[in-house]
C-alpha cells in the first residue's frame, strides 16, 4: 500500500513535469513533420506514376515516427536518473520512503506512459492522414502501433539502465551516444564484411568477419532498436506467432533491464 | 535513539570514519562536531542509509538500520547541508508532494502551520527557484518536519541564514525538542551548538575524541580555574603580591578588574576574598571564567586530545 502510494506520487510529479515541457511536443511535431514529408513524396510519386502497389503504404512513415519517438524517449529516460542525481533531488527523496525499486519503476512507468500517449497521438495523426489521402488505416497499422508499446518499453528500460550507471546528464548523453554508436559501427562493419566474397578474404579477415558476426548477433539481443526493426518486420510478415514471440521478448528484455537498473542504482548510490 | 557500534567507512583504503561509537538518547539535542573532512557528512550519510558502512552497525529508533526499511525512514526528518529542490515547484506544491510521499494526514493544515512557523507563509506560491538560500533552508526545515518525525537529523541547519532567521530556526528546534523530538545537529557554528545542545560528540580524522555533556567536556579539559573579580577601586600594581600567594598561578590586574588563575586541588575563593579584604578592597563580583565550546573544540581537535575514558577507548578499539 505504502510502496504503491510512493510509486504513484513519484510517477504523477514526473509525468506531469514532462507533459508540461516543450521537448515532448517538439519530438512529436518533428516525427509527424518527417512522416508528412515522406507521405507527400510518396503521394507525388504515385500521382506521377498513376499507380500505387503497396500492402501497407503507411508503414514506412509509421516506422520513422516510431524511430523519432523512440530516440526522444531513450534520451529522456537516459537522463532521468542522472538529472536527479546531479540536482541532488534524488538524495532528498531517499531520505524518505523512496527506494531504488520504487524510484526505478516510477521512472519506467512514466516514460512508458509518455510513449503510449505519443502512440495515441500517432494513431490519431495516421487516422487523419488516412482519411485525407485514402491510404488505408489497416489492421497492420494497428498491430504496428500495439507492437510500438512493447518496443518503447525496451527503449525506455535501456535508457534507464544507462542513466542508473551515470552521475551527470552530460555523462548519460555521452554514454548513450557511445553505446548506440558502437552498435551502429559493428552493424556497419558486419554488413561490409558480409558483402565481400568469402574467397577474396584473407584468413585474418575471415576470422574478423566471424567475430563480428557473433558480436552483431549479441547486439541484436541488447540493442533496443534491433527489437524495433524485428517487431515491425513481424507486422509486415503478418506472422502472429512471430509477432507474439517478439512481444514476449520485449517484455523479458524490459524486465531484465529494469532489474539491472535497480541493482546498478543501488550500487552507484544517490550522489553524482 | 541512535546508536553506532564500530562504525567504519573506507574509500579506496582511506578510512573516513574509524570505529565510531555514538549514542544519542531519546529527547537529546545532540551536537556532532568536527573540523572539515573529519567524517561528519560520511557518518550522516551512513545513518541515513545512503552509503553502506564498510563495517559496524547502526541502530535507529531501536532497530538495526536497513536502507530498505522505509518504515524507519518515515520517522526521520532530514535537513542537509546543501539544499536540493524541484525548482519549478512552488513551496506549497513542494510540501504537498512530500506530504503525499510520506502520507501525511491533514496535509494542508500541516503545511499552513509549518510555513507560518518558518516565516514563509506569504511566499508559499512563489517558485522555489526564486527563493533565497535562507528561504530554501527554511523550506527544507518545513519539509523535514512535515511528517512529524521522531528524530531530526540536521546537517548545518543554520549555515545560510541571517541572524533573525537563525533565531527563528533555533526557537523552532527548541520547540520541536520540547515536543519530544530527538535532534541530531552537525554544525560548524559552535556558538549555536553551545546554545542548543545538551550533549556533544567531537570527531577528528574519523575518530571519536569526545562524547559527553558540554559541562563535562569543558571540565575535563580544564586543569586551572580562572576567576574574574571586580573590586571597588583600582588594583593595578599588586601583581607580585597576588602571585606570591601559594594557590595563585597567575594574576592579571587592570583597573577595577582582576583575572586570577588558581590551582584546582580545592576551592580557594574564600582565601582569595580574605586576601582582598585584608588589602582593603571590597569585592563587587566574583565569577568563574568558563571555557567556551570553541576553545574546547580547538583544544581537542588541534591537539587530537581524546577525552574518552579508558573503558570507552577500549570499547572503541574493540
Amino acid at each position: 500500500m505504502g510502496r504503491s502510494r510512493v510509486l504513484r506520487t513519484l510517477f504523477k510529479r514526473d509525468f506531469l513535469y514532462t507533459l508540461y515541457s516543450f521537448g515532448y511536443y517538439g519530438a512529436l511535431f518533428a516525427s509527424f513533420l518527417v512522416s508528412s514529408f515522406i507521405l507527400k513524396n510518396f503521394l507525388d510519386a504515385t500521382r506521377e506514376e498513376d499507380i500505387l502497389v503497396s500492402a501497407f503504404p503507411l508503414n514506412y512513415p509509421l516506422y520513422l515516427t516510431l524511430i523519432i519517438i523512440s530516440l526522444y524517449l531513450v534520451i529522456v529516460s537516459a537522463i532521468s536518473i542522472s538529472r536527479e542525481r546531479e540536482q541532488g533531488t534524488l538524495e532528498v527523496l531517499f531520505y524518505g520512503p523512496v527506494t531504488s525499486s520504487s524510484f526505478l519503476w516510477s521512472k519506467y512507468l512514466k516514460d512508458l506512459s509518455l510513449g503510449i500517449l505519443a502512440l495515441g497521438f500517432t494513431a490519431l495523426y495516421f487516422y487523419i492522414v488516412s482519411a485525407l489521402t485514402n491510404l488505408g488505416f489497416t489492421g497492420g497499422l494497428v498491430r504496428a502501433l500495439i507492437m510500438g508499446v512493447f518496443l518503447i518499453s525496451c527503449v525506455v528500460s535501456f535508457g534507464l539502465f544507462i542513466s542508473s550507471l551515470t552521475g551527470r546528464i552530460r555523462n548519460s548523453i555521452i554514454t548513450l551516444i557511445a553505446v548506440l554508436g558502437a552498435f551502429l559501427a559493428i552493424q556497419f562493419v558486419y554488413n561490409m564484411l558480409l558483402g565481400i566474397e568469402k574467397e577474396s578474404l584473407s584468413p585474418s579477415m575471415l576470422y574478423l568477419r566471424q567475430a563480428t558476426a557473433y558480436v552483431f548477433h549479441a547486439i541484436n539481443w541488447v540493442s533496443p532498436f534491433a527489437y524495433l526493426s524485428r517487431g515491425l518486420d513481424s507486422v509486415v510478415l503478418e506472422n502472429w506467432t512471430l509477432y507474439l514471440t517478439h512481444a514476449l521478448y520485449c517484455v523479458i528484455y524490459s524486465l531484465v533491464f529494469v532489474f539491472l537498473s535497480i541493482y546498478a542504482m543501488g550500487k552507484k548510490g544517490v550522489k553524482a | 535513539m541512535i546508536q553506532t557500534m564500530g562504525l567504519t567507512k573506507e574509500f579506496n583504503g582511506f578510512r573516513a570514519v574509524d570505529n565510531l561509537n555514538l549514542r544519542v538518547e531519546r529527547g537529546d539535542i545532540y551536537g556532532f562536531l568536527g573540523p572539515n573532512g573529519a567524517g561528519k557528512s560520511t557518518t550522516i550519510m551512513m545513518l541515513l542509509g545512503l552509503i553502506p558502512p564498510t563495517s559496524g552497525k547502526i541502530y535507529l529508533l531501536g532497530e538495526e538500520l536497513n536502507p530498505r526499511n522505509v518504515a524507519i525512514k518515515r520517522k526521520i526528518g532530514v535537513v542537509s547541508e546543501n539544499q536540493y529542490f524541484y525548482k519549478e515547484m512552488t513551496a506549497q506544491e513542494y510540501l504537498a508532494f512530500f506530504g503525499e510521499l510520506y502520507q501525511v494526514p491533514n496535509v494542508e493544515k500541516r503545511i499552513d502551520n509549518l510555513l507560518e512557523a518558518v516565516g514563509l507563509k506569504n511566499d508559499r506560491n512563489k517558485k522555489v527557484g526564486a527563493y533565497s538560500k535562507g528561504m530554501q533552508q527554511k523550506l527544507a526545515f518545513a519539509r523535514a518536519l512535515l511528517h512529524d518525525p521522531e528524530l531530526l537529523i540536521l546537517d548545518e541547519p543554520v549555515a545560510n541564514l541571517d541572524p533573525t532567521s537563525i533565531k527563528q530556526i533555533r526557537d523552532l528546534i527548541e520547540e520541536e525538542n520540547r515536543l519530544g523530538r530527538t535532534i541530531f545537529v552537525s554544525s560548524h557554528l559552535l556558538s549555536e551548538v553551545e546554545r542548543l545542545c545538551k550533549k556533544v560528540a567531537i570527531i577528528n580524522r574519523g575518530r571519536l575524541l569526545a562524547e559527553d555533556t558540554m559541562e563535562n567536556i569543558k571540565r575535563r579539559l580544564t586543569d586551572t580555574v580562572v576567576l574574574e573579580i571586580e573590586v571597588d577601586r583600582d588594583i593595578t600594581g599588586l601583581e607580585q603580591e597576588f602571585e606570591s600567594l601559594p594557590f595563585v598561578k597567575h594574576a592579571l590586574l587592570q583597573g577595577h578588574h582582576l583575572e586570577v588563575e588558581l590551582k584546582t586541588d580545592r576551592d580557594y575563593r574564600i582565601e582569595l576574598s580574605r586576601f582582598l579584604y585584608e588589602k582593603g578592597f571590597l569585592v563587587l563580583s566574583m565569577k568563574t571564567k568558563e571555557m567556551s565550546l570553541e576553545e574546547a573544540f580547538i583544544t581537542i581537535t588541534q591537539q587530537n586530545v581524546s577525552l574518552l575514558t579508558r573503558g570507552e577507548e577500549n570499547h572503541e578499539k574493540a
